[in-house]
This record gives C-alpha cells, sequence and structure tokens, in this order.
C-alpha cells in the first residue's frame, strides 16, 4: 500500500545518500492505473503489504486496453489493463496457462513466467562466413514480437525466451 | 559472492585509466603531494551511518582487531597537522552493508584531495578546473555528452541547499532549518514521520524530489551549505545554521562531497560522541575510536579545505556509462 493505492514493487535498490539514513530506492506500478513511480522509502520504514493469493488462469484473449483470463477452476474471468502487465504480454500465446495474482476479487498482476517457448516465424538466412561471436539478426516470433536471436537460428524453430526482458535464452 | 571478468570492457576501462592519468597530472603538476595510505587500521572515525568491514591481525596469541577504512581522511588530517601541507590519496575504500548497484559498490576507489589556507569556495574553483581538463584530455574541448544530455565544464551551477528545497520541494528556508516545522511539512506531504529523525525525513526528501534535477541544467551543480548536522566534519557558517559543505553532481549523480575542515577539537570531540552513540544505538559493528585524530586536531589542523571524490562514479561519467561495472575487467558479484 502506498498513498491509498496498492502497488506492485518493480525493483529495488540499496541507496545511501551519507546525509542520514540508507533509503530503499524503489520503483513501483500502480495496479490499478499501470502507472509507474520511483520511491524512496527510508530504512526501517514500515510498509503495509497487501495479501495476495495467485490462482492459475488461462489467457484468453486482449483487445485494445485490456487482457482476459479464466480461472481454470471457478471458470470467473478476470480483465487486466495491458498497461498494469506491460511488455510481457507481447510474448503470451493465447491459451496458456500462467498464475495471476489476485486480491479481493480483484486481479492485480500476472505472475510472468520464467521462460515461454515461441516459435520463430520470419528471420532472414545467416550469411556464410559470418562468424563473429555474439553477432544477432532480427526474429520476429509467432505471437508478432519482434526479438534479436543468434544467427544460427532458423525460420520454423522454437526457441525460449525471457518474457520478462524480452532476451532469447536458448534453443527449445 | 563470485568472482566475474568482464574483459569485453576493455576499452571503457582504457579511457577510465586516462581520467586517472590526467587526475594525477593535475594534481602534481598543482603540488600536491601524493599519499600512499594503508588500507587497515585499528582505529576509525565513529560515522553515525556507515558500516565497516572489520578483520584481526593474528599472531601466536595475539589477535588485533583492524578495519578496513571507509575513508583515509584519519590518515590524512595526522599528516595535515604535521605540516605535510597540500596533499592527495587515491586509493580503496570499503563500507559494508551498502550492496552493489549501478552507481555503487561496496569497495571503491576515492579521490581525497586537501588545500591549505583554503576554504570550500576556493575547492569549487579547483574541481571545475580539473573537470575541464579530463574533458580536455578526452574530447579536445569542455564539452561532454553523457546518456544523450550535453554537459559543459565552464562553469558550475550554483545553489544552496536552502535554494534546491524551495525549487523542487517547495520547502521554505524557515521550514527546512527548523526541525519540527519541518517534519509536520513532511507530514504534509505524505512521508511516513513517526519513529523517524529530522535527518532521516530530510535524506528521504532529498532523495525523492531534489537529488535528481541536480546537474541537469547543462553544467555540473554545486549544491552547498547544508543545515548544520549534515555537516560533521565541516565548518559552521556564521548564520548558526549551515556548514560549509558542497557537493556537486552531474546529471543527477552525487560525484564529490566537499567541507572546509572543522579545526575545532572540542566541538569534533563532542561529534565523535554522539556518532559513536548513533553506532552503538544501530546496531554497528563496534570499533575502537580513534582519539588520535583529536590529538591531531588539538595540535592544530591548519585552516583548509578537503573533497572525496568517487573515481569510479566520475569514470562513468566521461566514459557514458550507465554502470559502474562497465569500466571493470573483474567484479565481485
Amino acid at each position: 500500500m502506498h498513498l491509498g493505492d496498492i502497488w506492485q514493487v518493480q525493483k529495488t535498490e540499496f541507496y545511501s545518500p551519507g546525509k542520514g539514513s540508507a533509503l530503499m530506492r524503489s520503483k513501483l506500478k500502480n495496479v490499478s492505473s499501470g502507472k509507474t513511480v520511483d520511491y524512496n522509502y527510508k530504512s526501517n520504514e514500515s510498509i503495509e503489504t497487501v495479501d495476495v493469493t495467485s490462482i492459475e488462469m488461462q489467457y484468453l484473449y486482449k483487445d485494445a486496453e485490456n487482457a482476459f483470463f479464466m480461472d481454470n477452476q471457478s471458470y470467473q474471468q478476470y480483465g487486466l489493463l495491458l498497461s498494469v502487465i506491460g511488455s510481457v504480454i507481447e510474448y503470451l500465446k493465447e491459451g496458456e496457462s500462467m498464475y495471476v495474482y489476485v486480491h479481493d476479487e480483484k486481479a492485480l498482476n500476472i505472475r510472468p513466467p520464467v521462460n515461454v517457448t515461441l516459435k520463430v516465424i520470419q528471420t532472414e538466412d545467416a550469411a556464410r562466413g559470418d562468424t563473429v561471436s555474439g553477432a544477432k539478426k532480427e526474429a520476429e516470433l509467432e505471437t508478432g514480437v519482434k526479438i534479436m536471436v543468434p544467427l544460427f537460428i532458423k525460420k520454423g524453430e522454437d526457441i525460449v525466451v525471457n518474457p520478462e526482458l524480452g532476451e532469447y535464452t536458448g534453443r527449445a | 559472492m563470485k568472482i566475474v571478468t568482464t574483459a569485453e570492457n576493455l576499452q571503457t576501462y582504457q579511457i577510465y585509466l586516462r581520467i586517472i592519468q590526467t587526475i594525477e597530472k593535475f594534481l602534481q603538476e598543482n603540488n600536491y603531494l601524493k599519499l600512499d595510505l594503508p588500507a587497515l587500521s585499528p582505529a576509525l572515525i565513529p560515522e553515525g551511518y556507515l558500516e565497516i568491514f572489520k578483520t584481526e591481525f593474528r599472531y601466536l596469541d595475539t589477535k588485533d582487531a583492524l578495519f578496513l577504512t571507509p575513508s583515509p581522511e584519519l590518515f590524512i588530517k595526522r599528516l595535515l597537522s604535521e605540516g605535510i601541507g597540500d596533499c592527495y590519496s587515491m586509493g580503496k575504500s570499503f563500507r559494508n552493508s551498502e550492496p552493489s548497484s549501478p552507481k555503487h559498490q561496496p569497495e571503491f576507489t576515492m579521490l581525497e584531495w586537501y588545500k591549505v589556507g583554503k576554504d570550500y569556495k576556493y575547492m569549487a574553483h579547483e574541481v571545475l578546473k580539473m573537470l575541464s581538463e579530463i574533458s580536455w584530455e578526452l574530447f579536445g574541448k569542455k564539452t561532454i555528452t553523457y546518456q544523450g544530455k550535453s554537459v559543459s565544464f565552464d562553469k558550475w551551477e550554483e545553489m544552496t541547499v536552502a535554494e534546491s528545497f524551495k525549487k523542487y520541494a517547495d520547502i521554505s528556508s524557515e521550514e527546512l532549518f527548523d526541525p519540527n516545522t519541518f517534519i509536520a511539512k513532511a507530514q504534509k506531504k505524505g512521508y511516513v514521520t513517526d519513529g523517524f529523525t529530522y535527518m532521516d525525513i530530510w535524506s528521504q526528501i532529498y532523495a525523492q524530489e531534489i537529488e535528481n534535477n541536480l546537474g541537469t541544467s547543462g553544467f555540473p551543480t554545486i549544491l552547498y551549505d547544508y543545515p548544520i548536522q549534515f555537516a560533521a566534519l565541516s565548518k559552521p557558517n556564521s548564520d548558526g545554521k549551515t556548514a560549509q559543505r558542497f557537493e556537486f553532481y552531474i546529471e543527477g549523480t552525487e560525484l564529490g562531497n566537499c567541507f572546509s575542515e572543522l579545526t575545532d577539537a572540542s566541538l569534533q570531540k563532542k561529534r565523535f560522541v554522539e556518532d559513536d552513540c548513533e553506532r552503538m544505538k544501530s546496531g554497528k559493528i563496534e570499533h575502537p575510536v580513534d582519539w588520535g585524530f583529536i590529538e591531531a586536531l588539538e595540535k592544530g589542523l591548519p585552516e583548509s579545505t578537503g573533497i572525496a571524490i568517487g573515481i569510479e562514479r566520475l569514470g562513468m561519467i566521461f566514459t557514458n556509462s550507465k554502470n559502474i561495472e562497465d569500466l571493470k575487467l573483474i567484479s565481485i558479484k
């Protein structure tokens, strides 16, 4: 809880300004609006935490503003603003299962999977002799998102991607 | 923790070395004596908000506690009171309980640099000259680009701490210097104040509302005249509210901290006791207090000004790096 709203902690960093006590620099995302703010908490400042349950849900579809999920047990549907989910949504396939954080009957955000496996639908073939180590090329994946992949990846292959970083992590 | 090599940073590292060489050349040409100082000390200056690294010297049955120095100040001021004159030290400093972040590591390179017979305003002038020299050496001009923004070393943007609180946080100087009024104002702004000191809350507002704006006007910013509570080792101003301390910033990054040095041994002794108590209260690692430092002041520390500059941070600015690690060939993570 921060200023009366529910926020998700995205990132924290210890900071000692050398003037007074140390601080915890935090990046917070408002789970109702998707807005992010940077806030510096004092060391030892207590924060009210919000109890959430994570429920396995199926990702159904998205429209221009929201993505929709369904609880696999109760069949109840939940909507989440795309601005709250962030770029992770671009790596998710409809019909896939994942965990969604819920508080007080309201979905707050998804718990992004560590890895997702996606098919490469478009990429140039690497030129022969191009052996610079670490060289990358662009590839379009089945969800429509484009990422950088190593030169040896071919069209039609399945690859593993970290959806939070939007980075290639290996061949499937 | 592990040792990570990043030999791919070689090019940036080489620029970082040139920065260090330019700094040392500048200081030596201006007759500052280079000091080679110990990293381990049996006693330290008590600093309420700093945690330290403790180790031990063992020989047969004897065990002597030793501490990695969080700053070389205790050695340098002894030498100043012995009459060593203008001097500098560039070496490793150690601060515990401060995890690595893009702008900080627990072990870092600190330049401490002292000028005798002058005050902090003189030092500001010297630092600007040094920054210009680094810029000239690397780029052949007095302007650099950091993360897409241009920074010129033609002049400082100068601002008192009181002016910065007014400008960026809408806190007047009456509110700033009176702890009770300040705390009431902070509460009104939505900060948690219960159980926190003036210094804690000040520090939070400073980090939250002010710091990111400093050094963003196309020039580096000097922020000066800190409330007396934030200037343990610096000379008080005649207004009774502020002390002669400045920090300088480029694009929101603090790069250096300067004092007109406190030469009053009895006042220093009082601040030592207060800081030592603060350490005890917050459960920090105990260490013998360096009373020899007070004796050196009693002997007579000459009027002087000193600055501490984080060399890796300065390196980040001049190599246009976003992370200290980009300058390193080896890191401990």
